[in-house]
C-alpha cells in the first residue's frame, strides 16, 4: 500500500530540526521527522548512583569514547558509541567529534550559553581583510534572534556594545559583584575591556532543548510524525526533475531498509552528519565547497590564581564568588594590530579551590595546600574563534563503514599560527590581569583541546551569494537543489567566539519561514 | 568491613533449600516429610494457566524487588595483572601518595591498589606501558640508591626518589613529557580517584556524617541499546 507522502521531511531532531518542525507545522505543513537514535525516558533512563556502584568506579570503561573528553562513567551512555559510529583522521591531526543521537540530539546537553553573532562575524572579511562575509547581516537575523530568545528565555545584561549584540532578554536583577569580580572589572576598564555577565537560556525546568521547547508544540498541531531509530543513508532524487523526493533510511535495530517520500527535504542532522549525508548522496556539491571550511572554537586555555587575603579560610563576606563575562575585545578596530585575526571571550570565575595537579606535593603536604587555597581561587578561561579555512575539510572514507554499512567521514583539520597566537595572547592577558590584581598565579596554560572539542563544529556547507563558492544560499537553501535545505551549523561562514546555538535556531526559523512562503507560492 | 552486610544478610535469611535446587523443590525427599505443609494457594499463577511463560507473569506491582549487595560488599578484587614486584611497588606508592588524613581513608584502607590492577589490565596498551615502565623504574631506582626494591624502602627513602619526579601540571591534557614523571602524575590522580570512589571510602564518609557529593552523580542507563 502506498504510504503517505509528507510535505517536508526533516532529518534530525536537535535545535535546528526542532525549530524547523515547530515553524512548518504551525503553518499547516505536514512533516515527518527522522531521528537516528531512540527517545530517552527521563524517569526510567536516569538514576542517582555513587561512583562505587559503577563497573569502573567512575573511571569510565578504558578505551570507550576516546574522543569525547566530556564523557565520564555517569554520562557515557548518552554519547554516540564510537565503535558503532567511527570516523577517521590522520593521527597527526586529531579531531574530537562529539555526537548525541537521542531524540533532541545535542540540545539535551548543551551549556545554554546564548549569544548573538555580531557584524564582526557576519562581515568578518571586511574586518579581517581575508575570508568571506556571510550573505546576511545582523539586521537580517535580529528579528529571529528575538523570537528565539523569547522561546528559550534568555537571561542577560544589555550593554549596547556592537561586538556583543543585546537581545530580547528576560529581565533579571543582578546583585552586587564580589570584590574579586569588581577588581577584575576595574582592571579591565583601565585596559578598555568591557566586562559583562553571562547570557544563558533558562528554558523550562533547567532544560532548553528541542524536546521540551520546540517539539511538543509541533506535535500538538497534529502535523508532525516522528520516527526514531531511523538512520538516514541517502537522500533520494527524482532524476527527471533534479529534485529531492525523500530519503532511504536503515532501522537502527533490525537494519531493515526503508524509504520515505516528501516534497521537500530539510537536513538538520548536525553540521558533520548533514554534510556526510549530502556527500553519501552525491548531491549539492556543484561548487566543490561541500565539506570544506570546517571550524569551531578553541577551548582549554586557562589561568588560575589565588587571592592571598582569602587564603586559609580568611575570605570575608562579599570578597569571593560570582563571575564575569568578557566578550571579544581584540581586533575590534583596524588600529588594533595583533599577530592574529578575530578574537576570544574570557570567562572569570571566583571562589573555587586549587586543583591538586597544580602542586608538586603529595600526602599531608598536598592536603595542607589544598586546604589553604580552598575558596581563594579565581579562574579564567576562554572561547576563541578558529579561522574557517578551505583546507580544513571532511570527505567520505569508503573503506570504513559504520554498523549500518554507511561510509564514514574522514576529518582533515589542523590548527594554524592564528589559533596558537590567539591562545598565547589570551593566557598572557589573563595572567597579566591576575598579577595586576595582586593575586598569586598558580597555573597557566596556553594549550588547548583538539578541534571539535567545543562541540561547536560549523561550516562544511556554507552559505553565500555565489553558487561557485558556497553550498547554500542566504536562505539555507541548496544552490543546486531548490527543495533541499540545510538548517544546522553546516551553513555557517564564520563561527565567532560565541556558542552557535542561538544562531542555528534563528537561521532555522528564518529558513523555515522562507520555505513555508515559497511552498505557498508554489516555488518549492 | 567488606563482608559485614553480607554475613548479616546470610544470618538473617531463612533456610530455603528449594532455592538451591530446582529438583528438590519439585520432589521432596521421600524419607523426610516436612512437619508442616503450606496450603496451596487457591489463585492460579499465570504460568499455571498456560498463559504466562517466563517473563510474562506478574505485574510490576506484584513482583517484589529482591535486595542485592554490591560485589565489593562480599568479595575482594583479585589482583593478577602486575608482577609481584610491580604490585608491591604500587602498594608502597599508594600508601605514600594517599595516606589516611583527617578522617578520610588512605589508599591502603581501601582496595584502591587492587582496583587499579584491574583497571590498568583493561586499559589500552599505552596506559599499561606507562604504569609498567613507571613501576619498574621505581624499583630500579630504589635498588640503585638503596639496594632494595621500592616496596621495602623507608618512607624517607621513598621520598627522595619521588619528590624529584613530581611536577605541577597546569592542564590534564598536557602531562609531563618524561615517562616516569608522567607515570607519577597519572598514578597519583588514579590512586586518589580509586580511593575516593571506593565503597569503603564512601562508607567511612557516611559514618562521619558526611555525604560525598563528589562521588555521586546522575547515571544514564543504556538507552535502547542495539
Amino acid at each position: 500500500m502506498p504510504k503517505k507522502e509528507y510535505d517536508v521531511l526533516i532529518i534530525g531532531s536537535g535545535h535546528s530540526g526542532g525549530m524547523a518542525a515547530s515553524v512548518l507545522t504551525k503553518k499547516g505543513i505536514s512533516c515527518l521527522m527522522l531521528n537516528a537514535g531512540p527517545e530517552a525516558d527521563y524517569e526510567k533512563d536516569r538514576v542517582t548512583k555513587a561512583a562505587h556502584e559503577l563497573p569502573y568506579r567512575g573511571f569510565n570503561k578504558p578505551g570507550r569514547l576516546p574522543h569525547v573528553y566530556q564523557a565520564n562513567e555517569f554520562n557515557a551512555n548518552q554519547w554516540v558509541d564510537e565503535k558503532e559510529n567511527p570516523y577517521t583522521y590522520d593521527p597527526a591531526k586529531p579531531y574530537n567529534w562529539v555526537r548525541v543521537r537521542l531524540l533532541g540530539g545535542r540540545s539535551l546537553f548543551w551549556a545554554r550559553q546564548s549569544f548573538r553573532l555580531s557584524d564582526f562575524e557576519f562581515k568578518a572579511a571586511d574586518i579581517d581583510g581575508t575570508g568571506e562575509n556571510w550573505p546576511i547581516s545582523l539586521v537580517d537575523l535580529a528579528p529571529y534572534y528575538s523570537q528565539v530568545e523569547g522561546i528559550f528565555r534568555v537571561v542577560g545584561r544589555k550593554e549596547g556594545w556592537p561586538q556583543f549584540p543585546d537581545g530580547n532578554f528576560v529581565e533579571q536583577t543582578y546583585g552586587p559583584d564580589s570584590q574579586t569580580i569588581q577588581k577584575v572589572t576595574e582592571l579591565c576598564k583601565a585596559r578598555n575591556i568591557g566586562v559583562s555577565k553571562m547570557r544563558s537560556a533558562q528554558g523550562q525546568s533547567g532544560l532548553a532543548s528541542s524536546v521540551n521547547l520546540l517539539l511538543p508544540d509541533a506535535v500538538a498541531t497534529g502535523k508532525l510524525d516522528i520516527v526514531s531509530n531511523a538512520i538516514v543513508r541517502e537522500i533520494s532524487m527524482d532524476r527527471k526533475t533534479g529534485r529531492a523526493n525523500g530519503a532511504h533510511f536503515v532501522d537502527r535495530h533490525s537494519k531493515r531498509e526503508m524509504h520515505v517520500k516528501a516534497r521537500v527535504v530539510v537536513v538538520a542532522a548536525g553540521c558533520l552528519e548533514s554534510t556526510r549525508l549530502l556527500m553519501n548522496s552525491g548531491i549539492a556539491n556543484s561548487s566543490g565547497v561541500l565539506g570544506h571550511y570546517l571550524h569551531d572554537q578553541i577551548y582549554g586555555v586557562s589561568v588560575v590564581a589565588s587571592v592571598p587575603e582569602a587564603r586559609d579560610g580568611r575570605a570575608k563576606p562579599g570578597q569571593m564568588g560570582g563571575s564575569a563575562f568578557i566578550p571579544r575585545f581584540r581586533n575590534l578596530s583596524k588600529a588594533d594590530k595583533r599577530n592574529f585575526i578575530k578574537g576570544y571571550c574570557m570567562i572569570i570565575g571566583s571562589g573555587g579551590g586549587a586543583n591538586p595537579n597544580f602542586f608538586a606535593a603529595y600526602g599531608e603536604e598536598l592536603q595542607s595546600k589544598l586546604d589553604s587555597y580552598a575558596g581563594s581561587c579565581v579562574s579564567g578561561s576562554i572561547y576563541g574563534e578558529r579561522v574557517a579555512r578551505f583546507e580544513n575539510h571532511v570527505r567520505i572514507n569508503k573503506d570504513v563503514k559504520d554498523a549500518w554499512g554507511i561510509p564514514v567521514l574522514h576529518v582533515d583539520v589542523k590548527d594554524s599560527d592564528n589559533e596558537l597566537n590567539m591562545a598565547k595572547d589570551s593566557a598572557n592577558t589573563m595572567e597579566e590581569l591576575f598579577h595586576a590584581a595582586g593575586w598569586e598565579v598558580l597555573s597557566k596554560t596556553d594549550k588547548f583541546y583538539p578541534p571539535g572539542y567545543s562541540i561547536h563544529e560549523v561550516g562544511t556547507a556554507r552559505m553565500g551569494n555565489n553558487p561557485k563558492t558556497s553550498v547554500l544560499n542566504k536562505w539555507n537553501q541548496s544552490h543546486d537543489i531548490k527543495n533541499l535545505f540545510v538548517v544546522d551549523g553546516a551553513s555557517f561562514v564564520t563561527c565567532g567566539w560565541q556558542n552557535p546555538t542561538m544562531t542555528i535556531l534563528a537561521l532555522s526559523m528564518r529558513a523555515s519561514e522562507y520555505l513555508s512562503d515559497e511552498m505557498k507560492k508554489g516555488n518549492v | 568491613m567488606k563482608r559485614r552486610r553480607f554475613i548479616k544478610a546470610v544470618a538473617a535469611a531463612p533456610a530455603v533449600p528449594a532455592l538451591l535446587s530446582p529438583l528438590s523443590a519439585q520432589q521432596p525427599p521421600a524419607t523426610q516429610q516436612p512437619s508442616t505443609v503450606p496450603k496451596a494457594s487457591p489463585e492460579p499463577t499465570p504460568a499455571a494457566t498456560g498463559r504466562g511463560g517466563f517473563g510474562r507473569g506478574g505485574s510490576a506491582a506484584s513482583v517484589p524487588r529482591i535486595p542485592l549487595v554490591e560485589a565489593d560488599e562480599a568479595a575482594n578484587t583479585v589482583a593478577r595483572y602486575f608482577s609481584p614486584a610491580q604490585f608491591a611497588a604500587l602498594r608502597k606508592l599508594a600508601g605514600i601518595l594517599v595516606p589516611p588524613m583527617k578522617g578520610n581513608l588512605g589508599a591502603l584502607d581501601t582496595d584502591a591498589v587492587e582496583f587499579l590492577d584491574f583497571l590498568i589490565s583493561s586499559s589500552p596498551a599505552d596506559q599499561q606501558q606507562i604504569y609498567k615502565n613507571g613501576l619498574d623504574a621505581l624499583n630500579a631506582s630504589a635498588k640503585r640508591q638503596f639496594g632494595r626494591p621500592f616496596a621495602d624502602l623507608e618512607t624517607a627513602q621513598a621520598d627522595t626518589i619521588l619528590k624529584p619526579l613530581l611536577v605541577p601540571v597546569a592542564w590534564a591534557y598536557d602531562p609531563p613529557k618524561d615517562p616516569v614523571k608522567h607515570f607519577i602524575y597519572q598514578a597519583h590522580q588514579d590512586i586518589r580517584t580509586a580511593t575516593r570512589n571506593s565503597l569503603d571510602a564512601s562508607r567511612a564518609q557516611a559514618n562521619l556524617g558526611r555525604r560525598n557529593f563528589a562521588t555521586t552523580g546522575l547515571y544514564w542507563n543504556p538507552i535502547d541499546p542495539v
